[in-house]
C-alpha cells in the first residue's frame, strides 16, 4: 500500500498528566491517501486537535496502530531520529499566528526548518526565495513578522514549511483566529499547494464552508469517528452535523426545510451554485 | 438604560507624521436605547477604534461621543465612572482573568465599583447565570477551564458591572458553534433582562444577521450603511460589494435574483427563504 | 504600539552599514582601546576629530545621536567635576577655603583633566553606539556575537542557544508590549485605576496586569517550543544557515583604517604639548 500516507486503525489516546485520564480519542480508524484533501471537523473538544498532534509526533498514542509516512509512531521503540525524519515530512501550521514565527525577519523565518535540516546555504535561500513566492509573500520578505496582518502570518509560516519540502501539511485550526480575508488566503494558499504540488493537506476546522471545500470530510465526536465521506454525503445528513455540534450550512438547511414542506428536489447540493442550479430546475420543471 | 451617540468623531493615528491613517472620518450614528446592535465592517475598516472610542481609552482626535447627550469627555477625572456605565469586552478576552476563582474574577469589576459584598455576589451570580456557568465552575480556578468557559467567564465579569451600554469587540472569534451561540445568546439575553443596550463588534454578518437588532456597517473609516437589520440586508448586493462575507442564504436569494426568479433581496435566515421560495413551487 | 522602535538602529546606506557586523563588533572594541590610548591635547583632539568624521560618515542625524548621550549626562558632569577639583599638579589657579578643614583647590591640569575624561566618555559612547546600535540591526548584531563566540562552543559554552534566546526575546518584545497594552485597557475597563493612590495601591494594581501576562508569556513560550520542535528544531547541532557573511574588503580597510589610527594616536602622545595623563 504505497499511496496510503496515514495509517491509523483503533487508536486510544488521553493526557496522562490528569489524574483520572479520561480517554480523548477512543478508537479511531481511518486511512489517508498521499495528496488528498482532507477536513476534520468536530466541536472543540471532540478530539480532532488531539488527533492531529498524534500525527506527527507532539503526542504519542496509548494503544492502536498508528503509522505515517512510513513511521510507526505506536512502537515502543521509536526514537528522537524517528520523529524528526516524520516531521520533515509531515509540517504542522498552528492556530495563533504569533506563537509559531520565530526570527525578527519574514526571510530568516523561513529559513529557519531548512537550517535545522543541515541543508546548504544556497539551496535554502533558493528554498526560502521560492516558498514565499509560492504564498505570495516575496514583496514582505525583509519586514517584520509582527507588522503582518493574521493571515500574512500564517502564510509565511506555510512558507517555513515549504521550504523543509513536506509530503503532508496539517493546518490545525489555522484559520480559527483570522478574518474572513485571512481565512480565505490561507485556504486558498493551501489549496494551491495540494493542487499544483500534490502536498496532501489535512485541514482541522469548525468551520462548514472549509469543509465543503475538501474532497473528504471527517466528523470526529467524542473520540470516535461520526462520518467520513465527501462533502456531499456528509452534508446530507444535518441531524448528524448537528448532533456533533456543527452548523448545518444555510444552503443545506433551506434544501432539507423546502423538502419538508412537500417539495421534491433531487440531490444533495454542496456548493451555492449547485444549490441555485437544484431550485431553478426543480422550478423549471414546475412551470415549463 | 441609555443612548449612545457619536457626532461628528474623527480620529487620526500618527498625527502629523508621515504614517497618518484617517481611522474615523467625520462619523456620526446613534446607537438606540436598549437595543442590540451589530457594528459590522472588515478588519481596517475603523470598526476597533470605534471600539476604543466608545469606552473612553481613547479621545477623538474631533467630534464628541455622547451618552445620554453628555460627552464622555467632558470631565476627564470622571472617566472611570463613565467606564463602569459603559462597559467593554476587548477581544479575546480570557487572557485577561487572573483570579484564583472565577466567581472572584467575575467579583473584580463590581469590588472596584464599591459595591457592597451583598450587592455582589447578588450580580455575581446573576452574571454567571447569563452566560451559563455551573455553580461547580464558579469555585474552579479560571485557568483550569477551557477556552470557551475561559471566554464566558470573562464577559460574566464585564456584565456583572451591569453597564448601561456593553460594548463587546468579536465576543465569537475562534469559537466553535456551541461556544459562540452559547455567549451570543447570553449577550442577548442580558440585553433583554437588563434593558440595557448592547454594542456587539463583529466581522461575521451571519452572527448579526441572528443576533442583532439594528446594524451598523462600517466600510473606509466611514459609516457605510445603518438601520434596522431589514433595512441593511436590503442593500445585500451593496454589502457584498464592499467586501463583506453575507450569509450564505443571502447570496443564494441574490444569485436566484440574478437567475430571474422572485425573492425579495434582503434575506438572511433560512426560515425567510422557505417562506420566499416555498409559494413558487 | 506596532511602531515601538527596537533598538536604535537608524536605516540608511552608509559605509558603516555595509560593513560586517561582526568586523563592527571588533572594530568597537578597537575604538575603545583608542580612546585609552590618547594621553594629551593632540591626541585627544585627534579623537575627537575621529568621532565626529564617524558620525558623518554613518549618515546618522546628530540629533538623533545626541540622544544616546543624555542618559550619561550626570555620570559625565560628576566624572568632570571630580576631575577639575581633585587633580593636583603644578600650577595653582584658584583656591578657596570653604570650611576649616576643606579647601578647594583648582589647578590647570584639573581643567585638562577634566576634558580629557569628558571627551573620553563621549567618544567611547558614540563609537560604540555608532558601530553597534546606531548602524547594525539587533538581529545581526546577536548573529555576530553568535559567531565570533563560537569557538567557547568547544567548552561547552551554549553559544548557539544563547543567541537562539536573544533572537526569540526580540522577535517577542514587540508582541508582548502590544499585549501588556491590551491587558491593561481590559482592566481599566473593569475599574482598574493606574493613576491614583499610594505606592501600595499602585503596586496592587499592576498584579491584574502581571499574572495575565505571565500566564500569557508561558503559554506562547510553550507553543512556541512545539513549533520549533515540529520545524526540526534540536538546537545548534548540524544546523546550517542561510546567510553566511563573509568579510570583504571593505572590512578589513576600516579595520586597517582603525589600527592605523591607534598607532597615530600612540605617536602623538610624543608630540604633546601642556598636560599628559598619566
Amino acid at each position: 500500500m504505497e499511496d496510503i500516507l496515514i495509517h491509523a486503525k483503533d487508536l486510544w489516546c488521553s493526557y496522562e498528566e490528569e489524574e483520572n485520564s479520561v480517554p480523548v480519542l477512543r478508537g479511531i480508524s481511518v486511512d489517508i491517501r498521499r495528496g488528498e484533501y482532507v477536513a476534520i471537523l468536530g466541536h472543540n473538544g471532540s478530539g480532532k486537535s488531539t488527533f492531529a498532534k498524534l500525527l506527527n509526533g507532539i503526542l504519542i498514542p496509548q494503544s492502536g496502530e498508528l503509522t505515517v509516512a512510513g513511521t510507526d509512531l505506536a512502537s515502543p521503540d521509536l526514537t528522537d531520529d524517528d520523529i524528526f525524519a516524520l516531521r520533515r515530512q509531515v509540517g504542522m501550521v498552528f492556530q495563533n499566528p504569533d506563537n509559531q514565527l520565530v526570527a525578527t525577519i519574514v526571510e530568516d523565518d523561513v529559513a529557519f526548518g531548512p537550517e535545522n535540516l543541515g541543508v546548504p546555504s544556497a539551496e535554502i535561500r533558493r528554498r526560502v526565495d521560492e516558498a514565499l513566492a509560492t504564498v505570495g509573500m516575496s514583496k514582505y520578505a525583509k519586514h517584520e513578522p509582527h507588522r503582518l496582518s493574521g493571515g500574512q502570518k500564517q502564510r509565511v509560516a506555510i512558507a517555513g514549511l515549504i521550504a523543509m519540502m513536506p509530503t503532508c501539511m496539517i493546518f490545525d485550526e489555522s484559520t480559527a483566529m483570522l478574518d474572513p480575508a485571512g481565512r480565505r488566503e490561507v485556504i486558498e494558499t493551501f489549496e494551491k499547494l495540494n493542487k499544483e504540488q500534490g502536498i496532501t493537506v489535512l485541514t482541522i476546522t469548525h468551520y462548514m464552508s472549509e469543509a465543503a471545500r475538501a474532497d473528504r470530510v471527517i466528523v470526529i465526536d467524542d473520540g470516535r469517528i461520526l462520518a467520513d465521506g465527501t462533502p456531499r454525503e456528509i452534508f446530507a445528513d444535518a441531524e448528524r452535523l448537528v448532533a456533533a455540534g456543527l452548523d448545518v450550512p444555510q444552503c443545506t438547511a433551506l434544501i432539507h426545510a423546502l423538502r419538508e414542506k412537500g417539495v421534491a428536489l433531487e440531490g444533495e447540493p454542496v456548493t451555492l451554485e449547485e444549490c441555485a442550479d437544484l431550485i431553478c430546475r426543480a422550478l423549471e420543471g414546475k412551470n415549463g | 438604560m441609555a443612548e449612545l451617540t457619536l457626532e461628528h468623531v474623527s480620529y487620526i493615528y500618527g498625527e502629523r507624521t508621515p504614517f497618518e491613517i484617517t481611522a474615523l472620518d467625520d462619523v456620526s450614528l446613534t446607537v438606540r436605547e436598549g437595543s442590540v446592535t451589530g457594528i459590522i465592517g472588515h478588519t481596517g475598516s475603523g470598526k476597533s477604534t470605534l471600539v476604543q472610542l466608545l469606552n473612553g481609552l481613547e479621545k477623538p482626535a474631533s467630534g464628541r461621543v455622547l451618552l445620554d447627550g453628555c460627552d464622555i469627555w467632558e470631565k476627564p477625572k470622571e472617566m472611570q465612572k463613565i467606564r463602569f456605565r459603559i462597559g467593554l469586552v476587548m477581544q479575546y478576552p480570557e487572557y485577561q482573568l487572573f483570579e484564583e476563582t472565577v466567581s472572584a474574577d467575575i467579583s473584580f469589576g463590581p469590588r472596584n465599583m464599591g459595591l457592597t459584598e451583598e450587592e455582589i455576589k447578588a450580580r455575581v451570580s446573576e452574571a454567571a447565570q447569563f452566560v451559563g456557568l455551573e455553580p461547580e465552575t464558579m469555585e474552579k480556578s479560571p485557568f483550569d477551564l477551557s477556552g470557551g468557559q475561559k471566554r464566558r467567564v470573562a464577559i460574566a465579569g464585564v456584565m456583572a458591572m451591569r453597564p448601561e451600554v456593553l460594548v463587546l469587540d468579536e465576543p465569537a472569534a475562534g469559537l466553535d458553534p456551541r461556544g459562540r451561540d452559547m455567549i451570543l445568546k447570553g449577550i442577548r439575553e442580558y440585553g433583554r433582562c437588563t434593558g440595557n443596550t448592547v454594542v456587539i463588534v463583529s466581522h461575521s454578518m451571519e452572527d448579526m444577521a441572528a443576533y442583532c437588532d439594528d446594524i451598523i456597517v462600517m466600510a473606509g473609516g466611514k459609516v457605510h450603511l445603518c438601520g434596522s437589520r431589514d433595512a441593511v440586508f436590503a442593500h445585500a448586493t451593496e454589502l457584498a460589494k464592499v467586501g463583506l462575507d453575507i450569509p450564505q442564504i443571502t447570496k443564494l436569494a441574490l444569485l436566484l435574483k440574478q437567475r430571474g426568479i422572485t425573492i425579495p433581496e434582503g434575506i438572511y435566515t433560512v426560515e425567510a427563504a422557505v417562506e420566499a421560495l416555498r409559494p413558487l413551487f | 504600539m506596532k511602531n515601538i522602535a527596537l533598538g536604535q538602529f537608524y536605516p540608511a546606506r552608509s559605509p558603516i552599514h555595509a560593513l560586517d557586523a561582526r568586523m563592527k563588533v571588533i572594530l568597537s572594541i578597537l575604538y575603545i582601546v583608542c580612546t585609552f590610548l590618547c594621553k594629551n591635547v593632540l591626541a585627544f583632539g585627534a579623537l575627537a576629530l575621529s568621532a565626529v568624521l564617524l558620525i558623518l560618515l554613518s549618515r546618522v542625524p546628530m540629533r538623533t545621536i545626541l540622544r544616546a548621550i543624555r542618559p550619561i549626562l550626570f555620570i559625565m558632569l560628576f566624572t568632570a567635576l571630580i576631575n577639575l577639583f581633585f587633580t593636583k599638579g603644578e600650577t595653582l589657579l584658584w583656591s578657596q577655603q570653604i570650611l576649616p578643614f576643606w579647601r578647594i583647590d583648582l589647578h590647570l591640569e584639573g581643567i585638562y583633566s577634566a576634558a580629557f575624561m569628558l571627551v573620553r566618555i563621549v567618544v567611547l559612547i558614540l563609537g560604540t553606539s555608532i558601530f553597534l546600535t546606531y548602524t547594525t540591526t539587533p538581529i545581526a548584531l546577536t548573529d555576530a556575537i553568535e559567531s565570533l563566540l563560537s569557538p567557547l562552543r568547544v567548552i561547552h559554552v551554549p553559544v548557539h542557544e544563547f543567541a537562539m534566546m536573544m533572537t526569540i526575546a526580540l522577535r517577542f518584545i514587540p508582541t508582548l508590549s502590544e499585549e501588556t497594552e491590551k491587558i491593561m485597557n481590559a482592566q481599566k475597563a473593569r475599574g482598574v485605576d493606574f493613576s491614583q493612590g499610594g505606592l501600595i495601591r499602585r503596586a496592587k494594581a499592576l498584579i491584574p496586569i502581571l499574572i495575565p501576562l505571565f500566564v500569557s508569556a508561558f503559554r506562547r513560550a510553550d507553543e512556541l517550543a512545539t513549533a520549533m520542535e515540529c520545524r526540526c528544531y534540536r538546537g545548534g547541532k548540524g544546523r546550517t544557515k542561510m546567510t553566511v557573511s563573509h568579510l570583504h574588503f571593505g572590512d578589513f580597510t576600516a579595520l586597517l583604517l582603525v589600527v592605523a589610527f591607534g598607532t597615530g594616536l600612540i605617536l602623538l602622545n610624543r608630540y604633546g604639548f601642556g598636560f599628559t595623563m598619566v
